[in-house]
């Protein structure tokens, strides 16, 4: 006794091709966009997981942008300490001359207005402004830092702040992105300006020139201690900037894992779709055409 | 000759019953087509013998039943399999557009605006008194927020759309239920008197499948030939010859409509049909969504006027804030938060007041870490977000095809108890034609020996 089956086939054969042409759209799909993951829902844990990734991605570059500003400010500070530290040679060289036993008045004082002279330009170097705000004032960026003040033994007042700033340079790490002024010209173990007036004033004077010597080897000293912190802030910033590079390469790695498609699998699979779509076609023509008993009975 | 005329009789009464039997052949032919439509058969049965003298003799055939071929089991099993498929396909119908709105495959979705607004807090920490870099975080900022409404804003669209196909779900539901009812009388007096009741089954049950694909349907036998239709948590749809109609009302807390049966409301009671898909989608998937995407806006939104307020700006004034948010809590951020300020210069960026400090921007910047969405950092929470929907859409998705496939084999086991084959009808249509031939055949030649009978040998028929 065989069993009774639906005589209607034709429901299976549309499902069939409604199938296969489904398959084949995704296929394409998946060769137009090279991505696998093109809906959420297509693999709702890779989608959640490329969230984080692109924006670690675009965090990433940013940082990187961060280190570039800092670096070209980095590198004017340090140009600036470059020329602050052959002043305060010339003023070594200076001094030295200055104690000579064998000197006028007159020299010493002709040598007085050189230092004096250098002490205008490290005013100047003091001064200098990036991207229009001073780099050595602290936090008080709008404000020169050093001005000329005939009061103040130095000859010179600090007009800036001592607060550091801090910027990101890559996820949890953070760089010191400004010396200021005060600590790096006139901090409490040696002022270069007041050892260059102090200089210039013994000079002037006659008396006291070695001990101003010494002075001005301390602030040179000072000097030559406290402007190390650009250079190695710049070699951290070079450090990070390699990490961050290698890091975005990981990035779009893992973003191909994640959602990229295979591209042989996805070419193969749309071949195999459109096969499959022409089977079904088929098969529903020969299923149409096929007589029925009525056909025979005459 | 009594004989012989009943031999007639039973000549004619074969020719009648082979004609109801080729009439209800040619009904299953004409029908191949019809969906829903059941194949009759009929029965012949051996009509009861007579008393014949001392003989019991043969009264020929009658046709004895003519049966609907249906396995109502296999129809209600159909029903529930309908009613699933229909649930999600309509959640779905609204749920894929809701993942459109998150197109984070391919980077475009809330995730770079919400990454662009703190890589534009990042550019100002380098250099905070610069204007450009200000008006930078600014535009961010309002590139943020319009995103959050964008999103807000079509995804109560997406609602407004679910909520529209509940009233008209409702009309069909109401149209169908009062025709069932109708149908109910008619397939009980048929069944009172005996007839076949079969085409005003079929019927009935198309349409009890129709309703199935709308709303959740519970169907009981209650004898006599009606039925007795009812939503699986109990509202009466159909009681005999009287439907109820289901009705909707406004809610007041959400503005959408409701399903009410005999003043109750049902709404949240439906489990399976499209009307049940429509309101999933509308009163608890996407309210969540909007929860959660209120509480990342407000969390960003509150977190960062915060900070704001406790610096300083540009102009030495104390910070006001950044972005406009309601002031009664997270409900309905997302959809209006805003830009507060269009002044560069009012970025309180500055803790100390000095124009160089940046400690307030990088508190800005330290949220990113911080839980400040429902208990989770901002990307984190944006990032599970995603998964749920995703999640949710695929689900459905597995469900509804799986669903799709019991139909279809449902649908291919009534076929094969209820469906026309053109070539069985044919045998039939044959067999019925045959006999019908062979009594016709009887009755001439009963005919022709009556007429020998009533002329006694003499040789003339009448013509």
């Amino acid at each position: 006794m065989s069993t009774r089956i639906n005589p209607d086939t034709i429901p299976d054969l549309l499902t069939a091709m409604q199938t296969a042409q489904q398959n084949a759209q995704t296929a394409a799909q998946q060769v137009s966009t090279g991505r696998r993951v093109n809906n959420l829902s297509d693999d709702p844990a890779a989608a959640a997981a490329l969230v984080l990734n692109n924006a670690q991605t675009s965090q990433d570059a940013q940082f990187q942008s961060n280190i570039g500003d800092l670096q070209s400010k980095f590198q004017v500070a340090d140009s600036v300490m470059n020329s602050a530290v052959q002043l305060m040679t010339s003023a070594i060289s200076l001094g030295t001359q200055g104690a000579t036993g064998t000197l006028t008045d007159s020299n010493r004082q002709q040598i007085a207005t050189q230092v004096a002279g250098l002490q205008q330009q490290m005013l100047a170097l003091a001064n200098t402004s990036y991207q229009g705000t001073y780099i050595f004032s602290g936090t008080d960026v709008t404000t020169q830092p050093f001005s000329a003040d005939s009061s103040d033994p130095s000859g010179v007042v600090y007009n800036g702040n001592s607060a550091v700033t801090t910027v990101e340079i890559s996820p949890g790490q953070s760089l010191q992105a400004n010396l200021p002024g005060d600590q790096l010209f006139a901090n409490s173990s040696a002022n270069v300006f007041a050892a260059l007036n102090d200089l210039t004033n013994a000079l002037n004077s006659g008396t006291g020139i070695a001990a101003a010597n010494t002075e001005v080897q301390n602030a040179f000293n000072q000097l030559n201690s406290q402007r190390v912190f650009y250079g190695n802030a710049l070699n951290q910033l070079q450090s990070t900037e390699s990490f961050l590079s290698q890091d975005t390469v990981n990035l779009s790695q893992q973003q191909n894992n994640l959602v990229g498609a295979n591209l042989a699998t996805a070419a193969s699979n749309l071949s195999q779709s459109q096969v499959a779509e022409q089977a079904a076609i088929s098969a529903t023509a020969q299923i149409l055409n096929m007589p029925t008993l009525l056909n025979y009975l005459s | 000759m009594g004989t012989l005329i009943s031999s007639l009789n039973i000549a004619l009464q074969s020719m009648q019953a082979e004609q109801e039997a080729l009439s209800t052949t040619t009904n299953n032919i004409a029908n191949v087509n019809t969906p829903g439509y059941t194949r009759q058969t009929v029965s012949l049965e051996e009509a009861p013998p007579v008393q014949y003298g001392g003989l019991l003799l043969g009264n020929g055939v009658s046709v004895g039943q003519i049966t609907s071929q249906r396995d109502s089991l296999l129809q209600t099993r159909l029903d529930q399999e309908t009613q699933r498929q229909a649930k999600y396909d309509s959640y779905l119908s609204t749920m894929q557009q809701v993942q459109t709105l998150f197109n984070e495959t391919s980077g475009n979705g809330l995730q770079s605006s919400l990454t662009n607004f703190f890589n534009s807090l990042q550019q100002l920490s380098t250099s905070p008194s610069d204007l450009s870099l200000r008006q930078g975080v600014l535009t961010a900022a309002q590139n943020l927020a319009q995103s959050f409404n964008n999103i807000a804003n079509n995804l109560s669209q997406l609602q407004q759309n679910a909520d529209q196909t509940v009233s008209q779900s409702l009309n069909q539901i109401n149209n169908i239920t009062s025709q069932i009812a109708k149908l109910n009388v008619q397939v009980s007096a048929a069944t009172a008197s005996g007839q076949n009741a079969g085409t005003l089954i079929d019927q009935r049950d198309q349409l009890v499948n129709q309703l199935s694909g709308l709303i959740d349907v519970s169907t009981i036998d209650a004898g006599n030939g009606s039925i007795t239709l009812t939503t699986s948590s109990g509202a009466a749809l159909v009681v005999g010859n009287q439907s109820f109609q289901l009705s909707t009302q406004t809610d007041s807390a959400s503005g959408f409509q409701h399903v009410y049966s005999q003043g109750s409301d049902i709404t949240s009671e439906l489990t399976d049909g499209s009307l049940a898909g429509a309101i999933q989608a509308r009163d608890q998937t996407i309210p969540s969504i909007l929860s959660s995407l209120d509480s990342l806006a407000w969390g960003i939104g509150n977190s960062v006027n915060s900070i704001n307020q406790s610096g300083t700006d540009l102009n030495g004034n104390a910070g006001g804030d950044l972005f406009q948010i309601p002031t009664s809590g997270a409900a309905g951020t997302a959809a209006t938060i805003a830009l507060a300020v269009t002044d560069p210069s009012k970025i309180a960026a500055s803790a100390s007041g000095a124009a160089g400090d940046n400690s307030n921007i990088n508190a800005m910047l330290a949220l990113q870490n911080q839980s400040i969405a429902g208990g989770q950092p901002p990307l984190l929470a944006y990032s599970n977000l995603v998964f749920q929907i995703g999640n949710d859409v695929s689900t459905a998705q597995s469900e509804s095809t799986s669903a799709q496939a019991m139909v279809q084999q449902l649908q291919n086991q009534i076929g094969s108890v209820s469906g026309v084959s053109i070539n069985e009808e044919s045998v039939n249509l044959v067999q019925y034609e045959r006999a019908y031939q062979a009594a016709a055949q009887v009755s001439a030649v009963i005919d022709s020996l009556t007429a020998t009978a009533i002329n006694l040998g003499q040789v003339t028929t009448a013509t």
